[in-house]
């Protein structure tokens, strides 16, 4: 299920998890998940805190391994990479998989060595071409207009919503397929929040993204389908239609209606 | 529960949602009651007593509108906000047709009856078991219940056409009783069109417990 709606997508590729568990010093952190996500689209995280959302974020790019104790078991597949095969391109993969988090967290540097950071680490050394790519990120970011003629300020004397939109232009920079998001307006105003909403919808096709958010109702703005997890387990994976006004699941019932302690 | 006072105030316009539908099949029986009894003063109440449940239509939609906009209700609360919102609408549609039977009786003033109703009176009855079942149904959650009120639909479709035959050969038969023969049309139309409402009803209840909508009346 789950393939996109005959949309163009170009090259953002499809997500496919299999028997997927996590544990943390034992403790089970996600138990076998299952679920597919077709390119180009948006899939929403939605459940309870702890309920395993974040985790599932961080194996994607295989952040997860920078945590000490962490056991992983199963498949993930993101387009051509194999993400937990020995020989995979792991460099290759975090370019391919780009994440913003909760925090805008920008590098304390200027703005434009910000965008900059990840296509030099990529090895750009023409300052014509990184000129071009962070004009071209910022744009997508849609943050140009309102930084342009400022790149040598430090990113830090930014708003909070423009940093954010920074962090997602930096994160555009290196040319990612999938981009993970991890909460990416809880910290922000709802103008700024609004923003970032109005990038995510039109990059849909562009890139396949994954946002994990505890707004409801941003769930069901952004995303194509809505996947619930609840103590580490998927209990239901959905068209956001369908999830948000005839869930099939009772747990999920309980949880969009808030009948549950 | 984390969502107590919500719930609560759902479970409210639930009830006066209840509330509006029995006052709505109670005018219905009362509108086709003032015309078997030619009661003329019984009219008057009914039509009267329209404008509350138009009053009545207002506040519930009022307060959907509210729970809508400052709860932003999700799954099964959204189906039965929208369910709500769409059964007040066919509510207040049969409540007009009742009050539409009873200006029939103001109309006819006493004027003797061309034969003795029998067939519209049935056709009321029926009707009015189809509003109490579906509000059963919607109570109990009750897709069975929802069925069969439905399927009541076809015996006042059956009857109505019966009515119009006979009424029709009354009139070719005695042309002076046209006026009167086509009020009584009017009247047999009017319940048909309140038992499709009700089966407009069912098929709310039945988008309420399953999510799926699904044409049931043709």
């Amino acid at each position: 299920m789950m393939k996109n709606a005959g949309r163009d997508v170009g090259g953002a590729p499809d997500i496919a998890v299999r028997q997927l568990s996590v544990w943390y010093n034992q403790m089970p952190a996600l138990q076998n998940i299952n679920l597919y996500l077709g390119a180009g689209q948006v899939m929403a995280i939605i459940g309870p805190s702890g309920c395993g959302k974040s985790t599932f974020l961080r194996v994607l790019n295989r952040m997860i391994e920078r945590l000490p104790s962490v056991r992983v078991e199963g498949a993930v597949r993101i387009g051509h990479f194999d993400v937990f095969d020995d020989h995979v391109d792991v460099t290759g993969l975090r370019r391919a998989v780009g994440m913003v988090f909760q925090h805008p967290n920008p590098f304390p540097m200027t703005i434009f060595d910000n965008v900059a950071y990840g296509p030099r680490i990529f090895g750009i050394k023409s300052s014509a071409q990184l000129r071009k790519t962070v004009e071209d990120s910022l744009k997508q970011a849609s943050l140009w207009d309102e930084v342009r003629g400022k790149m040598r300020r430090n990113a830090e004397t930014l708003s909070g919503g423009q940093q954010q939109r920074l962090c997602i232009a930096r994160a555009l920079a290196v040319h990612p397929e999938v981009l993970l998001l991890d909460e990416p307006t809880a910290s922000l105003d709802p103008v700024s929040s609004a923003k970032i909403e109005e990038l995510i919808v039109q990059f849909k096709s562009h890139y396949t993204m994954i946002i994990v958010t505890h707004n409801l109702q941003q769930a069901a703005r952004v995303s194509d389908v809505v996947a619930f997890f609840e103590q580490g387990r998927l209990i239901e994976m959905g068209y956001t239609q369908d999830i948000f006004t005839a869930p099939k699941e009772k747990r999920t019932e309980e949880f969009l209606t808030g009948r549950f302690d | 529960m984390v969502r107590q006072t919500f719930h609560h105030e759902l479970t409210d316009l639930e009830q006066e949602l209840i509330r509006m539908g029995a006052l709505v099949e109670d005018q219905l029986r009362r509108a086709v009651r003032s015309l078997t009894e030619q009661d003329v003063v019984l009219a008057h109440q009914v039509i009267a007593d329209d404008d509350r449940v138009d009053a009545m239509e207002m506040d519930i939609e009022r307060r959907c509108l509210t729970l809508l906009a400052l709860q932003q209700p999700l799954a099964s609360d959204l189906r039965v906000v929208s369910t709500v919102l769409k059964i007040i609408t066919d509510l207040e549609r049969m409540a007009d047709h009742a009050a539409d039977i009873a200006k029939v009786t103001v109309r006819l003033n006493h004027e003797p009856l061309v034969k003795p109703l029998i067939d519209i009176p049935e056709m009321a009855r029926v009707t009015s078991s189809m509003v109490r079942l579906a509000l059963n149904a919607y109570i109990h959650r009750s897709i069975e219940e929802a069925m069969t009120m439905i399927r009541l639909d076809d015996a006042v479709d059956h009857l109505y056409a019966r009515v119009f035959r006979e009424l029709l050969e009354i009139m070719r038969s005695q042309p002076e009783a046209i006026g009167q023969g086509t009020y009584l049309l009017f009247v047999a139309n009017y319940i048909e069109r309140v038992a499709d409402h009700a089966t407009n009803l069912g098929e709310w209840v039945i988008y309420m417990v399953t999510g799926r909508r699904q044409e049931l009346n043709d």
